[in-house]
């Protein structure tokens, strides 16, 4: 129960200037597109802003780049906050967040790797990514490169039995350079986690799996960053990092509110309230 | 009919005559071992079923790129996505059934919408196990053609066996090779060629043409001769590319003769006769037509000759077939003339 009693008494620092920043570009598209999945992309901010910001290594004028880090955002709903990471590293122009959801956007409500240069998977249907992922790190082993391949899940999405048969091989594999990170925000789309289908003892259950396996505060950077950094935790072992979140993390009227998994047409007042919370 | 054509047929029907008791040749696993070796693009991924689907050879050839996925068909056809997105032209493994249906959304979003180079190979297609429903692919057709950018490619028998690795190879994306391992040793087999997206004409045929892939195309061949001891002159052409189909071929057999029958060791349902139906509906080829396959029903375990008598995939199943639809084109000619 570590893991349950860590997420009761999480007391998160508050958010930087830059994370603010960041969850306003989310704001954005989400007005301009009139929808989006709210909560799981605030809830992600700081787990991808460590991997773009301090970890991943890539060329945005060569996202093909062949020696790149892979970064396969699964849980595919969450696709915002990797838009936003896109366009603040330069894959895609910022302006571009404006046409989320619009007819002919490269930018839909799940990401495409076909049309957004740096997405690496086409993703949203669940529990396809660590396979991905487990595919990725053994090309890698087998070229001899020393790409690392990071997998982004949610705590819902590893409902699917398909991340368990990739779990399975990435343990026998000893995917060293395979990362497994949970958005664990204890809320999928109907409900908290623990009621529509709990994942307790979950750090039990990756380490079973074949993982090193450690939680951390999700929207803790110095936290993220350092394990994040010092992925292999193990030798010969892939890695599993738990990273405990607040779902909508941000907009204090959407915290922990499974009602704000997914909006559509949120009214012009709220969108000026979710942008007050983020001064 | 051509000389051609009728001495061809008949090395065809040779290859489908039992040979003596010699150890069963593997000419898909050795294929592939031999594509393998020429092109290191090549890795080898399989669900546990190394003999079964011939990858035994491939894991003991080449062991740094054959990865047993175990029993996990949907992560294997993710891995297999994952490694075709880092340059590789992965070849994934399992029975038909397992390899379509169990992991049909992996396949249709990892593999087929981005269309990367994964060849899904399946054995067991159809009516051919003892092992029973669980075991028989007779939908996995009609799941594959529903996908975009999937190529489906049935070789007729042991003699395309190889060139069917080939096929794929010269496919650029996803291919789902819908295999049937040779039953006893084939003495003197003559390796067949095969194009993918071209009918093979056995047999011209003036009165009508019977359409048959994979195990259909020997039954239809016999078919045809009972036909023509009935002075009815059967054509048969080998359609081992189901998708995309040979449309010229199947519009031009219907123009030219009036009289098409499709067997397929599948469901009727959304296999090649689907397709054909499809396609001479939409050129607007009036033609009699009839389907022989396994009837919207389940089958049962069983030895394939005895299913295929039970289910209707047999040459008598095909010769009454021809007989449907030749009464169906004389209806057709005389309400025309009527009017």
């Amino acid at each position: 129960m570590a893991s349950m009693l860590k997420a009761v008494n999480q007391v998160s620092p508050p958010l930087d200037e830059r994370s603010k920043y960041l969850r306003r570009l989310i704001v954005r598209a989400l007005d301009k597109g009139e929808r989006g999945h709210i909560g799981s992309s605030m809830s992600l901010v700081e787990i991808l802003r460590a991997l773009y910001d301090d970890v991943l290594r890539f060329r945005p004028v060569e996202p093909k780049w062949p020696d790149r880090d892979r970064m396969i955002l699964s849980k595919g709903h969450g696709c915002i906050t990797l838009y936003v990471m896109l366009a603040d590293k330069g894959f895609i122009p910022v302006e571009t967040l404006d046409t989320f959801c619009h007819r002919d956007s490269i930018l839909g409500g799940h990401p495409e790797s076909n049309k957004i240069p740096g997405v690496e998977a086409s993703t949203g249907a669940l529990g396809h990514g660590l396979s991905i992922g487990v595919g990725m790190a053994l090309a890698a082993r087998m070229q001899k490169r020393d790409s690392r391949v990071f997998v982004v899940m949610g705590d819902g999405e590893i409902n699917e039995g398909s991340v368990w048969e990739a779990a399975l091989s990435a343990g026998k594999h000893k995917l060293s350079n395979l990362i497994a990170i949970v958005d664990y925000n204890k809320i999928q789309s109907a409900g908290p986690t623990r009621e529509i289908q709990d994942l307790e003892p979950l750090l039990d259950k990756w380490r079973a799996f074949g993982f090193a396996a450690i939680d951390v505060d999700g929207h803790d950077l110095p936290q993220l960053r350092a394990a994040l950094q010092s992925a292999p935790l193990e030798r010969d072992r892939p890695t599993a990092i738990i990273c405990h979140t607040v779902k909508g993390k941000g907009i204090p009227f959407a915290e922990h509110d499974p009602n704000w998994h997914h909006k559509a047409k949120v009214a012009p007042d709220v969108i000026a309230k979710m942008y007050a919370a983020l001064e | 009919m051509t000389a051609t054509a009728s001495s061809e047929s008949a090395k065809v029907e040779d290859f489908i005559a039992c040979g003596a008791a010699d150890a069963i040749p593997r000419f898909y696993g050795d294929a592939l071992v031999e594509a393998a070796r020429r092109d290191p693009r090549i890795v080898c991924l399989c669900a546990d079923l190394r003999g079964s689907t011939e990858t035994d050879l491939f894991a003991r050839e080449l062991p740094d790129r054959f990865v047993d996925a175990g029993i996990a068909e949907a992560n294997m056809i993710g891995m297999a996505a994952g490694m075709a997105r880092c340059g590789d032209i992965p070849f994934v493994h399992s029975f038909c059934v397992f390899v379509t249906r169990r992991c049909y959304d992996q396949v249709a979003v990892q593999v087929a919408y981005p269309a990367l180079p994964v060849k899904i190979v399946g054995f067991l297609p159809g009516l051919t196990t003892m092992l029973g429903v669980s075991h028989q692919a007779i939908d996995d057709i009609a799941l594959m053609r529903a996908l975009p950018n999937m190529t489906i490619i049935e070789p007729s028998g042991s003699e395309q066996l190889g060139a069917a690795v080939e096929a794929a190879l010269t496919v650029d994306g996803p291919v789902y090779l819908r295999m049937k391992r040779p039953d006893t040793a084939i003495p003197g087999l003559l390796p067949r060629s095969l194009t993918p997206g071209k009918g093979e004409i056995l047999r011209l045929g003036r009165d009508g043409v019977i359409i048959a892939c994979g195990v259909m195309v020997a039954a239809a061949m016999e078919a045809s001769r009972r036909l023509a001891a009935n002075g009815i002159d059967a054509g048969v052409v080998n359609m081992p590319t189901i998708k995309p189909l040979d449309e010229t071929l199947v519009v031009e057999s219907a123009r030219r003769t009036g009289l098409i029958v499709v067997a397929e060791n599948h469901s009727i349902i959304g296999g090649l006769g689907s397709a054909i139906a499809e396609t001479l509906l939409e050129a607007g080829v009036s033609t009699g037509f009839a389907r022989v396959g396994i009837q919207d029903r389940f089958a049962e375990g069983g030895s394939t000759p005895y299913l295929h008598a039970k289910f209707g995939l047999t040459a008598d199943a095909i010769v009454e077939a021809y007989e449907r639809a030749a009464g169906r084109r004389k209806a057709m000619l005389a309400s025309s003339s009527a009017a």
